[in-house]
């Protein structure tokens, strides 16, 4: 279990460099392509109460230092809310925790596609606090399809991801809700 | 079980109060360690991000050859293919020239700089350059290229530095209009971003008399922007409750320069 714990910190840290390199997708209106959320749900439904709150600290942190310009003076974005931001979806995927040990692949599909749908909510708590902090909000259409275009283009990712972690996590001797491997 | 998930609970309140509480000056040195670490695999990725779209390029060129070697019965197909890598050097040549004109013409000490990657985020624009403190690069410091204002120094490690770019909405430059007494402050927006810049100015007077085209110029006041520098042009000016406020078009293409200069004073 810890060996596929460590191996998620570093699939998530390698999606965050590798989201550096990945230009946004101009036909919806510019919305990033992310991998790190896809990752980050596979660790909460996979892994116990405990280490999806560690791995919910170490994604949040990393985020706020990969994806938001730390200033020496002032931020308007507190560094460290991503922790919290990052928090509420992954508790909501942790619930669905029992569906995902039944180890049936419509079920993880299904899974996939909920943490694609919970994309956009981090987009939108994300802008939420950069409203508050900077006294404005505003929603325009390039708005909404930042928030919004990274959840679809989830929708295929995830599954992906989900059909790659899962063998990764047995060949580490994770198989959560299974017969131990002889 | 239950006392491991409370004691679990505790750590995480307790780990992420101390985070919030922890100074910027230590969150800004932690995402230049950050940054330091990846510089390698950041400066890797540029070169096969450039080698790429060199081929990219060869692509291209080749399937116009195809087309006029259709046209012209393939009969020079060797003289046009020499042709049009001269061509790539050419402009490629001339583009150095630009830069290296502008570097020796300027009142200012440049540094050049590369462009590593640029960033993902939704909300925030900034890239990361391949030079840092060895270099002589501190936070703050302006960057430019030859055709105007591309941003500011943010975070500083030994090898990289991350710059925030004049499309995100955290930045403000005060400006002034060129051929008026109009200044104000330019920002980008929400919105922004470096395919699609959309970069404001705030607090002009209502009655200013702007037509668009008029050049936007850094007024120098701020100390990070020395004031002459270009930051693009008038695109549309409206009239709000309280203040005037215009649209420009950046001087800068942001999302396919790939040298920029970081001002360190004065020659």
């Amino acid at each position: 279990m810890i060996l596929f714990f460590l191996a998620l910190l570093v699939l998530i840290f390698g999606s965050f460099v590798f989201e550096l390199f990945l230009p946004p997708v101009l036909l919806l209106h510019g919305a990033v392509i992310l991998f790190v959320p896809a990752v980050y749900f596979y660790g909460c439904v996979s892994l116990p109460f405990p280490l999806t709150l560690a791995l919910t600290c170490f994604t949040g942190i990393l985020n706020d230092l990969f994806t938001i310009p730390q200033s020496r003076s002032h931020a308007d974005f507190p560094s460290g809310i991503s922790i919290l931001i990052y928090l509420v979806p992954g508790l909501l995927m942790h619930g669905l925790r029992p569906l995902f040990l039944r180890h049936r692949w419509e079920t993880h599909c299904l899974l996939a596609e909920t943490g694609a749908l919970l994309t956009p909510f981090i987009l939108l708590a994300q802008y939420a606090m950069l409203s508050f902090e900077r006294r404005e909000i505003f929603f325009s259409d390039v708005i909404v399809w930042r928030i919004v275009g990274p959840g679809l283009i989830s929708l295929l990712i995830a599954p992906c991801v989900f059909f790659i972690l899962t063998p990764l996590s047995h060949a580490l001797g994770y198989r959560p809700g299974l017969p131990l491997a002889r | 079980m239950k006392g491991i998930t409370i004691a679990a609970l505790g750590a995480f309140g307790i780990f992420v109060v101390l985070i919030l509480l922890l100074p910027q000056q230590a969150k800004h040195q932690l995402q230049g360690a950050l940054f330091q670490l990846i510089s390698p695999v950041l400066r890797t990725g540029a070169s096969v991000q450039q080698e790429l779209g060199g081929v990219g390029g060869g692509l291209k060129r080749l399937d116009e050859l195809e087309r006029e070697n259709q046209k012209l019965k393939l009969d020079n197909e060797q003289l046009r293919a020499s042709n049009s890598l001269l061509k790539n050097l050419e402009s490629e040549v001339n583009r150095l020239n630009r830069a290296l004109g502008f570097r020796e013409q300027s009142a200012f000490k440049l540094l050049p700089a590369h462009i590593l990657s640029r960033e993902s985020a939704t909300w925030w624009n900034f890239c990361t350059i391949d030079r840092g403190t060895k270099n002589g690069i501190a936070t703050d410091m302006a960057v430019v290229t030859e055709d105007g204002v591309f941003g500011k120094i943010t975070t500083v490690a030994k090898d990289v530095a991350v710059v925030l770019l004049v499309s995100d909405e955290s930045l403000r430059v005060s400006v002034s209009i060129e051929g008026t007494q109009e200044q104000g402050i330019v920002s980008g927006t929400r919105a922004s971003s470096n395919y699609v810049p959309d970069l404001k100015i705030r607090f002009l007077s209502k009655t200013a008399n702007l037509k668009p085209g008029m050049k936007v110029l850094t007024a120098g006041s701020g100390g990070v922007f020395p004031s002459g520098l270009v930051v693009g042009s008038i695109k549309d000016f409206f009239v709000k409750e309280l203040e005037g406020v215009a649209s420009v078009t950046p001087a800068v293409d942001l999302a396919s320069v790939q040298d920029v200069f970081v001002v360190a004073g004065q020659k």
